[in-house]
């Protein structure tokens, strides 16, 4: 009959609807296979860096500023000016010294009036000596004669001995006077030195970055008034994770990208590893040189510095995401049959744009998960999809 | 023998379909809301799987680092590694906050982490390389790979993408550096940075005049941040968690988890509240389906009271009337079921929160849905025994 | 002519009502709708029962049929007593199905299956396979004369049509007793003269006891015999006995 032909093809496109409903619900639903997407080793050349973040500092710098407390008098020099070495660039008030170097002054004017009195008294010492011998030999020789008594004769050889020691007192006072002299020009000299002291002197040539205390302020000893730096000396002290450092070296080329520059790479090489880490933070300093200074650069700012590491050529190698760890081991997921299998890898170098060097494990017949959504097990279905 | 309730139903096709997706919807819903319960249980999993941990160490008598806050300084898991039994030592850090992509702002988690120890799963792109400004995007986040991502001073390129990767509250996490995560967490903004500067500046006791290096000193150690929410531990084979977790809490003055406590605080506790929400919605669901069901099979009857008095009095047996009804029933909660399994299947993926469709929860709705239709059917199945047979002869 | 007793005769009556009553309600309200009421039936015979509404015929009909039980009297259908005096044989469903056909007013088809399924399933409830219910059913749309509305739905049949269907249905089981109700009611004079004819060769071919309730003028001259009922009081009378070609 037509009405049982038509009824037997409702029931079945119904049956066929509900088969369909419940397959696309298994193939959709958690039992279908993994989705995962696969590589195979390559072969090429591999150029590895780090990567830090550092701050433009200088090298050679210089902190000026009073070895004593005193009021600051004068400055000559602002921010910006370039200075020589050997610069005057200010000067400290000298309160009571230039009074002081006066007064030394005068002191040592009057010691060598001194000196020059107790040479005067030395030799009218001497002369009254000569005479004096003079004498005592004269009478000597008349008590020879016997015309003089011998009391006279030795009246006159006492006055002698004693006209020797005048002069030898003379003498004395003459050394004490002029040791008090050279007391007093060192005095002089010492005030002197204080005085210069005062003066602020550039040590090198450079570029006045700071200018800290204006004129009039007291300033502690040790306060910095002027920092001075020596601009051709700017580099970036890097701080570079201390994992994995040990290949950087001196004279590595890097890439230096300024905070207010951030698309243009500076070209730069790494000038000096510092010996001291920091062990906090688990880092340590690479100073990284401009190959040329670039212009309105300001200490202190922010830069992200790449330093090349050596290349490491013709090296087999996978992307990063494929590497992953399994029951504590890395190594990376093979697939053998449509099935995952963990296969332990040992790993070289990495490159910053996710090429990691493949030393032992696989080779290149092997076919390794890329990119999957779920942590894998082993001998878990997979299903390739590649693009 | 005709099947009665196939004609009934082909008769009225298209009430009984509606009603049937009506239903489907109804049980899609309640599909979906068990979904989204073991969305939060597979997010809580998936964030253990993901951290790889046999002890999870925080701060002292804190549920941490989920459920409560937990600091800890970023070097003490140098004097963790000391303990016996010890492989591996990391610190995490964990940040919710909300980023701007594009004209929106999306609420992420940030996750900073070793990025060279513990791979993550990727979809597509490569892992964290650089020590700073670089991240891994779970794709719900909505992120693509090259997007750059202003978080307070710097930009994060998004390097590689994830799937599947959410914090206990359904955000997408994203991955990036520690350090970096450090600075973010604690570094305030540039005015507050001013302010407490000059404050220091001010300090004769801070700023002595004489020894100006004081002050960097101690604004170096002011302005940085050197704390952790937890530090994530690997075990040696063979050690044993329980014990290595009491050394930690006795000789650190920290608190330890084992794996399966951290399970239990973060599926257990955090989930508890939500799950009881989600029984009763279930039940208030379960109820208003058995209600349809009911009240559908009740009225096709009531519709057929003539027909059934006339069926009975040729002849029909009851239990062939009663087959009917409960056939139409369980039709109508096959049609339900069908639906409303087909329709999470393809919405879930569109829904804001995680769902996970479990093959136990589709096989447990269907046997409920067959249990709630033939109890819904015995109100109809009564009416129509009551029907007497010379009711057909009213005329 | 009042008959109050039951006639002796040779072959047993398909159908035989003694002193049946029915009262409807209880105490001051009660309603007496069958009062003593006696008739009997001959296989074969194909018999008129008339009489204005409320007399107490649907009831008459409803007990006949196994539908409801009578407060009192006896029913024997065939062989086999259907009520006496407060028993009432258990399976009347199985009565219904089998002994009995009913032909009502309105068709009472089932509205979701079509003109052959509202036949066959009769025969099927009977145990027949759906072959056999099917075969029969299309010998019954022949002999109807409706045969090319077989697979239409009910409600595409016209009144006529329908009660075609109502009435190859009754017939579907063979049953040796056909109740019929007004039913030539909803049929032109001409459908409703083939109906009767119909029923009167069935009537004779299967020895079926036909009671036919009815007012319609047409008919009611084809009668031998007829009963007529006023306020549940039976009494039995001769008919015209007209032919059919006479009438027509």
């Amino acid at each position: 009959m037509n009405k049982l032909n038509h009824r037997k093809l409702y029931s079945v496109l119904l049956g066929l609807v509900v088969i369909s409903v419940i397959v696309l619900i298994a193939l959709k639903g958690p039992l279908a296979p993994l989705n995962v997407q696969v590589v195979t080793l390559k072969l090429g050349d591999l150029e590895p860096a780090m990567f830090g973040v550092g701050t433009v500092e200088a090298r050679r710098s210089y902190t000026i500023g009073p070895t004593r407390t005193g009021k600051l008098q004068q400055l000559l020099v602002d921010h910006g000016d370039n200075v020589v070495a050997g610069q005057l660039l200010g000067q400290m008030d000298p309160v009571d010294l230039m009074d002081r170097l006066q007064s030394a002054q005068l002191n040592v004017e009057k010691y060598e009036h001194l000196v020059e009195s107790a040479q005067a008294r030395l030799d009218e010492a001497k002369s009254r000596y000569t005479q004096a011998k003079h004498e005592a030999e004269r009478y000597r020789d008349l008590v020879k004669k016997k015309q003089v008594s011998h009391e006279a004769a030795e009246a006159k050889t006492t006055d002698a001995v004693a006209a020797a020691d005048q002069v030898r007192v003379a003498e004395a006072d003459l050394e004490g006077v002029r040791h008090d002299l050279q007391r007093m020009q060192s005095d002089l000299k010492a005030v002197k030195a204080q005085v210069d002291d005062l003066r602020l002197v550039s040590p090198a040539s450079g570029v006045v970055t700071s200018r800290e205390v204006e004129p009039g302020s007291l300033v502690v000893s040790g306060t910095p008034i002027l920092r001075i730096v020596d601009m051709e000396t700017l580099w970036v002290r890097t701080r570079i994770e201390q994992r994995n450092s040990t290949h950087i070296t001196t004279g590595l080329p890097a890439d230096i990208f300024l905070r207010n520059q951030a698309d243009k790479a500076l070209e730069g090489q790494v000038a000096r590893i510092e010996l001291i880490a920091d062990s906090l933070t688990e880092e340590r300093w690479v100073d990284v040189a401009f190959n040329k200074i670039p212009e309105g650069v300001a200490i202190g700012m922010l830069a992200n510095v790449t330093i090349k590491l050596p290349a490491v050529r013709q090296a087999q190698w996978l992307p990063a995401a494929a590497i992953q760890n399994f029951q504590r081991e890395t190594g990376v997921w093979s697939v053998r049959d449509n099935k995952a299998h963990f296969v332990p890898v040992e790993t070289g170098t990495r490159t910053l744009d996710g090429k990691v060097q493949i030393l032992s494990g696989i080779d290149s017949n092997d076919i390794v998960v890329s990119y999957t959504a779920k942590p894998l097990n082993e001998g878990q279905s997979l299903n390739i999809e590649n693009p | 023998m005709i099947s009665l309730a196939y004609r009934d139903v082909s008769n009225s096709f298209g009430r009984y379909l509606l009603t049937g997706i009506g239903l489907g919807l109804l049980i899609g819903v309640t599909l979906t809301m068990a979904g989204v319960f073991r969305g939060m249980v597979d997010d809580g999993k998936a964030l253990l799987r993901s951290a790889d941990a046999d002890i999870w160490v925080v701060q002292q008598n804190t549920l941490g680092p989920f459920a409560e806050p937990s600091s800890l300084p970023d070097n003490i898991y140098r004097g963790i590694l000391a303990i016996e039994g010890i492989r591996q030592a990391t610190n995490v850090a964990y940040l919710t906050l909300e980023v701007g992509r594009g004209s929106h702002s999306v609420r992420v988690m940030l996750e900073g982490i070793d990025t060279q120890q513990n791979p993550l799963h990727l979809i597509a792109g490569r892992p964290v390389m650089r020590s700073h400004y670089e991240l891994v995007a779970d794709e719900r986040s909505g992120f693509k790979i090259g997007d750059r991502i202003p978080i307070h001073r710097h930009d994060y390129e998004v390097v590689g993408l994830t799937r599947g990767m959410r914090s206990p509250s359904g955000d997408p996490i994203l991955f990036l550096p520690l350090k970096d995560a450090q600075e973010i967490q604690f570094l305030k903004d540039n005015d507050a940075l001013f302010r407490d500067r000059v404050q220091l500046k001010e300090n004769p006791q801070l700023n002595p005049p004489g020894n100006p290096a004081l002050l960097d000193a101690v604004e170096q150690q002011l302005f940085s941040n050197h704390r952790v929410n937890t530090v994530l531990i690997q075990l040696l084979p063979g050690a044993n968690p329980r014990r290595v977790a009491d050394d930690i809490e006795k000789w650190l003055r920290l608190t330890a988890y084992p794996k399966d406590e951290m399970e239990d605080i973060l599926i257990g506790q955090l989930i508890a509240m939500a799950s009881k929400q989600i029984g009763l919605f279930l039940v208030i669901l379960t109820i208003v389906s058995a209600a349809i069901v009911a009240l559908t099979i009740y009225s096709m009857t009531q519709t057929k009271l003539k027909e059934i008095a006339v069926l009975k009095l040729i002849g029909t047996r009851n239990g062939l009337i009663s087959r009917m009804i409960l056939l139409e029933a369980i039709g109508l909660g096959l049609v339900g079921f069908l639906t409303g399994k087909l329709a999470v299947t393809y919405w879930a993926p569109l829904f804001p929160k995680h769902i996970v469709l479990l093959p136990d929860d589709t096989l447990r709705a269907l046997l409920i849905t067959m249990i709630i239709c033939v109890l819904a059917s015995i109100a109809g199945i009564r009416a129509a025994l009551r029907i007497p047979p010379g009711s057909a002869i009213g005329g | 002519m009042t008959k109050t007793h039951i006639s002796e005769d040779t072959m047993k009556p398909a159908i035989r009502v003694e002193n049946l009553s029915k009262t409807y309600g209880s105490g001051s309200s009660a309603v007496q709708a069958l009062k003593n009421a006696s008739m009997s039936v001959q296989p074969g015979e194909v018999v008129g029962l008339l009489g204005p509404s409320g007399s107490g015929k649907t009831t008459l009909l409803q007990c006949l049929g196994a539908i409801i039980d009578p407060s009192g009297g006896r029913i024997t259908l065939g062989g086999d007593v259907l009520f006496e005096n407060g028993w009432q044989y258990s399976d009347r469903r199985a009565l219904r199905r089998d002994r009995i056909g009913f032909i009502f007013q309105r068709p009472y088809l089932i509205p979701f299956m079509d003109a052959t399924e509202n036949i066959a399933i009769l025969p099927m409830l009977q145990g027949q396979t759906n072959k056999q219910a099917y075969s029969r059913a299309a010998e019954l749309l022949d002999i109807l004369d409706i045969t090319e509305r077989g697979s239409a739905r009910i409600e595409e049949l016209s009144g006529g049509e329908q009660q075609r269907v109502a009435i190859a249905r009754a017939l579907a089981n063979r049953p040796p007793i056909i109740l019929a109700d007004e039913p030539t009611a909803p049929l032109d004079s001409h459908r409703a003269m083939s109906v009767m004819q119909l029923l009167h060769e069935m009537a004779e071919k299967l020895k079926t006891a036909i009671i036919v309730v009815t007012h319609d003028e047409n008919i009611i001259p084809v009668f031998k015999r007829l009963y007529r009922i006023r306020d549940g009081v039976l009494h039995e009378e001769t008919g015209e006995g007209r032919a059919f070609d006479a009438l027509l």
